[in-house]
Order: structure tokens, then C-alpha cells, then sequence
């Protein structure tokens, strides 16, 4: 009798079933009080929660909106995203960018997050959203960049400014046409870009049954770029690369603290993809060369039908920071070069004006791009 | 025919022939046997005489206690003899050789290697080339590293954290249990990943307009 009750119990718990999230288990949004953007409101109204066999599946769908409490204009927003019973090595963010927020003007940020756990895990709040960071039109920045925002944000904002600038330029010299042109170019080439599933599994362990073999990096090398790339390589088997190494040399006259090596991948059908990035936190003075080694595994489970069989790698130095906070950028002209513009996303500022245009048309832009400062 | 390649009886054989005391088929191949060598012939006359003697020497003997005769102890010595000899005889089927099988035997054999020859170069031949290419470098790699290695590091253990970025969404699964974050509709998603163990996902909210970029990161506690 009771070991029916016990096969009924797990059999109605295997069941699946559907619900709405109880207000305990809501995330818990937590911003400093010194913060310079404040929460006017939170709605999770889509939000639910469903038995899968074993398994709790945790849908949150949150449309926040935030002020700007502060007397600068906001450019970006980074929200971390954790849930320490889940994951308690994983976290999550959330980052927008070239935002134009002035002070007191409120501005939307939705949140759709997912989360698996076992039914039988604790019932406490599962989910905290914090502040990592906030970047201001004067690239000051508030927050505890606990995620390295600071740069990304700042990166971005690079970009956004390099390409607003290119876009007025074009509309200086070529007019309306020109402009309409070069926006139709980038929509295309976003559609045509390729793309892949990639997973990167820290430590490298090797997961395929494939020989290895060690692939040496070719480097496309930026004319302005103040680290030259010298060797490189990875251990490659079959759709995995593993454990790159790169040998970089700093060729500016200032110290470098931070750099970004792109990698591009050919496959042995002849496609080639953005692979990924090797980032380097490093002391690098000027003249001095040092090596680049992440213990990671990159992996593309699989492209269409067939799984990527890795032939050839390409390196590229993607960005720079300098020890004195600035940073270097590739310039319009390096990314026309035909490998990096058939592999390179457009900035998240050229993929916004581009939809701008896209949804509202020519004159739209204009006024957009108007609006910025050179 | 000399000793050393003719098969002889054993002794114990020899003894009972001399006494009578075999059965009929052994006696009759001991019989044939001693027809073709003399020098058993003269052992086992040398039995039967010695036999003669023992009985001779019997008669000579005082009367045993307790109707106990030296003819009924001769007849339990042979019993005894006889038991052992069957004993013997059990025990040494174990030890024999297995006989050697027919030739039928390798006939089958050797068929079933042709067969199997003929399937494999069917077979190899029919692969295209890369997967040719990829069975023999498994097999390969299988001989190099012992098998037990290869499975040992081909699966991923439940406690590896892996970060997966796709156009879908982006997710870190850790134990079992994944954190995720979905992009909503959106316009031209761009993955990304970074060797320190991040992934993320660039789109424009096709309702608000925004870039946004999710990211998930996993660095070890």
C-alpha cells in the first residue's frame, strides 16, 4: 500500500504541468542606493513555471523600466543576472548599448531568462538582478564591473561613435542615395553572414574521438594595430579546437593591459566563420612581447547536417586597451578588407541605424544620426 | 621393433595379464601385444613366475587367525589393484590431449576467413573517402591510447560546465542545471564566444529598437 503511494506520488510528479510563478519565487532586483538609474516598475506578467519529468523549468519574462537619476546622459546599461542555487559558477547579463537616455527620461530593459532545476531544490528566491555597471556620454562609469562592462560598454561606444561618423561623412559627400546604399549593403551582408552554434567548455578535455592535430594560426594584420600578432597555435580534432596559444608583441609606445585576438575558422568545405575571441588580460610595456594560452575547448557541435571539420585558423587583433584607459578600435577601412567583411558582424551601432532605416525609413536615419555630436 | 618407439602395456597390465586377472579386452590386446615383443613376453614371464613362487611359498605359511587365508587377502589385494587401475584410468581422460579434430575443421575455418576477408574490402571500398578516413584515424587512435582511455575522455563528465551560444539563445549548464537567456523577437542575432568561458547573443529588440546583448559567463567558485 505505501509503495503505491510512494509510485503514485513520483508517477504525478513526472506529470507535466503548468503554472504561474509565485511571488517568492520572482527575482529579486537589487540596485545600490547610490545608483544612478532607479526601477519605476517590474512586470512579469509572462512569466510561468512547468514540470518537466524531473526538472523545474523557470520562465521569466521581466519588462523593467528604469530613470535616470543622474545629470549625465546614459549610453549603455549592464544588469547582472544571477541564481547562485542553480548555477553557482554560471551568471548572466545584460547589456544595452548606444542608449541616448537624458537625465530623468525613463527607458525600457526586458529580461527573458530561463532556468532549469531539480523539483526537489530549495523554494528560495532562485533569482538576483543587480546593477554591474552604467556608462555616461562622457565614457564616465558607475558601477562594480564585476563583469568587465566597463570595457564592453565603452568598447561599443568606440564603435558607435567610429560609425556614426562614417555614416554623417557619407551623407556629407554622397548624400541621401549614398547613405540608403550603404544601409541596404549592411542589411545584406548581416543576412548573408554566417553563423554557428559554438560551445566552449572550460579545461579543454578532449570529448571526440578524432587524432589531434596542431594547426598553426595565419594573421591578418591590421596596418594600424598597435600589437602585432607573431605565432600562434591550437590543438585542432576534428570540430574542436583546444588550448590556443599566441605569441603577441606590443609595437606602440604606450603599455598595454588588455587585448582581443579574433579567430576565424575554415572548415574543409571552404566556409570560413568568427569562431570566437581570445581575450588577454596582460602587462604588456612597449616593444615587449609575451604569449597568450586559454585552457578552453571551442566547439561547434554542428553546421546544418554536417559537423564542422576544422582545415585552417585565421588571427586578427580585434581591440586594445591601453594602461592608460584608452582604447584602439580597427578602422572602417581595416574591416573592408574581404576575409574580415565576410566573417565581421556590423557594430551594434551600424545594426541599429541599419533596422532604423529599415522600419522607418531614410529620413529617420538622418535625424538619428543628427541627433549625436560629431 | 625397439622399445623406445613401441607403445608398451603398463606394468599393472603386464601383472594382471600374468595372473589371469584382466578382462577380456584387455587381455586380448595384451595378448596381441606381447605376440609381437618379446621383452614383455619375458616380463610377464617373470610374473608368472614369481607368482608361482609366491603361491609355493603360501603353502609354507602357518595358519592365520580368525579364518582369515592368505587366498582370500590375495583376492582383496587384487581388488584393490583393480580399483585403482579403473581410478587410474578415470583421472587419465582428463590429462589426455583433446583429439585432434578433423580437417574438415580448418576447412571451415579458412572459408569463413576468405568471407570475411571479402566483406571487409567490400565494405572499405564502398565507404566514401571521409569516412574512410575517419574510421581508420579512430582506429588508430583506439590502438594508440588503449580503449579504456578513449572512453574515459570521450564523455563529458556531469560536472563540466559548458557555456553554448546559438541564435536560439544562450545558456551555462552546470550539473545538470542551465541558466539561460532568451532573446526575444529580434533582428539579426549575432553569437559570440570567448575562450574565458562567456557566450553571448547581440540583437536589436525588434519592440523597442535597443541593442542588447545577453551574456552568460561561468568562472569557477
Amino acid at each position: 500500500m505505501r509503495s503505491s503511494s510512494v509510485l503514485l506520488a513520483s508517477a504525478l510528479a513526472l506529470l507535466p504541468w503548468n503554472g504561474v510563478v509565485s511571488a517568492a519565487a520572482l527575482p529579486k532586483i537589487d540596485f545600490p542606493a547610490d545608483s544612478p538609474v532607479d526601477l519605476i516598475s517590474a512586470d512579469y506578467g509572462e512569466s510561468n513555471e512547468s514540470a518537466r519529468g524531473g526538472a523545474l523549468l523557470l520562465d521569466f519574462h521581466a519588462a523593467l523600466s528604469l530613470r535616470n537619476a543622474s545629470q549625465r546622459k546614459i549610453r549603455g546599461i549592464t544588469l547582472l543576472v544571477s541564481a547562485q542555487d542553480v548555477t553557482p559558477g554560471g551568471k548572466g547579463s545584460v547589456t544595452i548599448t548606444s542608449l541616448d537616455v537624458g537625465p530623468q527620461e525613463t527607458f525600457p530593459v526586458r529580461i527573458d531568462l530561463r532556468l532549469l532545476r531539480p523539483l526537489q531544490a530549495s523554494s528560495s528566491v532562485p533569482v538576483q538582478i543587480g546593477l554591474d555597471g552604467v556608462l555616461f556620454d562622457d565614457l564616465s562609469f558607475y558601477g562594480p564591473d564585476k563583469l568587465s562592462s566597463r570595457r564592453t560598454m565603452t568598447l561599443s561606444e568606440w564603435e558607435a561613435r567610429r560609425d556614426r561618423r562614417y555614416f554623417k561623412s557619407v551623407l556629407a559627400s554622397g548624400g541621401p542615395e549614398r547613405l540608403r546604399q550603404e544601409m541596404l549593403e549592411s542589411l545584406t551582408h548581416e543576412a548573408d553572414r554566417p553563423s554557428l552554434d559554438v560551445q566552449v567548455v572550460r579545461g579543454g578535455r578532449a570529448t571526440n574521438f578524432e587524432p589531434e592535430k596542431q594547426l598553426q594560426f595565419a594573421f591578418l594584420r591590421l596596418p594600424d594595430s598597435p600589437v602585432e600578432p607573431v605565432d600562434g597555435m591550437a590543438r585542432i580534432a576534428g570540430n574542436e579546437a583546444r588550448a590556443p596559444r599566441l605569441e603577441v608583441k606590443n609595437r606602440s609606445d604606450r603599455a598595454i593591459r588588455y587585448l582581443e585576438v579574433g579567430w576565424i575558422v575554415h572548415d574543409q568545405a571552404g566556409r570560413e566563420f568568427l569562431a570566437g575571441s581570445v581575450p588577454a588580460e596582460l602587462n604588456l610595456a612597449p616593444g615587449q612581447q609575451s604569449r597568450i594560452f586559454e585552457n578552453a575547448t571551442l566547439k561547434f557541435p554542428q553546421l546544418g547536417a554536417q559537423p564542422l571539420a576544422i582545415e585552417s585558423m585565421t588571427g586578427f587583433v580585434s581591440s586594445v586597451e591601453f594602461a592608460d584607459g584608452t582604447l584602439w578600435i580597427p578602422t572602417r577601412g581595416d574591416l573592408g578588407s574581404p576575409q574580415l567583411q565576410r566573417v565581421m558582424a556590423p557594430s551594434d551601432e551600424e545594426q541599429r541605424l541599419a533596422q532604423i532605416y529599415r522600419k522607418k525609413g531614410l529620413t529617420a536615419l538622418v535625424a538619428e544620426l543628427n541627433k549625436f555630436q560629431p | 621393433m625397439k622399445r623406445s618407439t613401441m607403445k608398451h602395456p603398463a606394468e599393472a597390465q603386464m601383472a594382471l595379464f600374468a595372473g589371469g586377472d584382466l578382462g577380456r579386452w584387455e587381455r586380448w590386446r595384451v595378448a596381441r601385444h606381447l605376440a609381437r615383443c618379446s621383452e614383455c613376453q619375458h616380463e610377464v614371464q617373470a610374473l608368472r613366475d614369481a607368482g608361482t613362487q609366491l603361491r609355493e611359498l603360501s603353502a609354507e605359511m602357518p595358519e592365520l587367525p580368525n579364518n582369515l587365508s592368505w587366498s582370500r587377502l590375495s583376492q582383496e589385494i587384487t581388488g584393490n589393484i583393480r580399483v585403482g587401475l579403473a581410478a587410474g584410468e578415470a583421472i587419465a581422460l582428463f590429462d589426455k590431449p583433446a583429439p585432434s579434430k578433423p580437417r574438415l575443421g580448418w576447412n571451415a575455418a579458412l572459408v569463413i576467413l576468405g568471407a570475411t576477408l571479402v566483406f571487409g574490402i567490400a565494405f572499405w571500398t564502398s565507404l566514401p573517402p571521409q569516412q574512410a578516413e575517419h574510421l581508420l584515424a579512430s582506429l588508430k587512435r583506439i590502438r594508440t591510447e588503449r580503449i579504456g582511455n578513449v572512453i574515459h575522455s570521450a564523455a563529458a563528465t556531469p560536472e563540466e560546465a559548458v557555456v553554448e551560444a546559438s541564435p536560439a539563445g544562450i545558456q551555462v549548464k552546470e550539473n545538470g542545471r542551465t541558466l539561460s537567456l532568451m532573446q526575444p523577437r529580434s533582428d539579426g542575432a549575432t553569437v559570440s564566444v570567448s575562450m574565458q568561458g562567456s557566450a553571448g547573443v547581440r540583437f536589436v529588440d525588434a519592440d523597442t529598437g535597443q541593442v542588447t546583448t545577453n551574456k552568460v559567463y561561468y568562472a569557477e567558485q
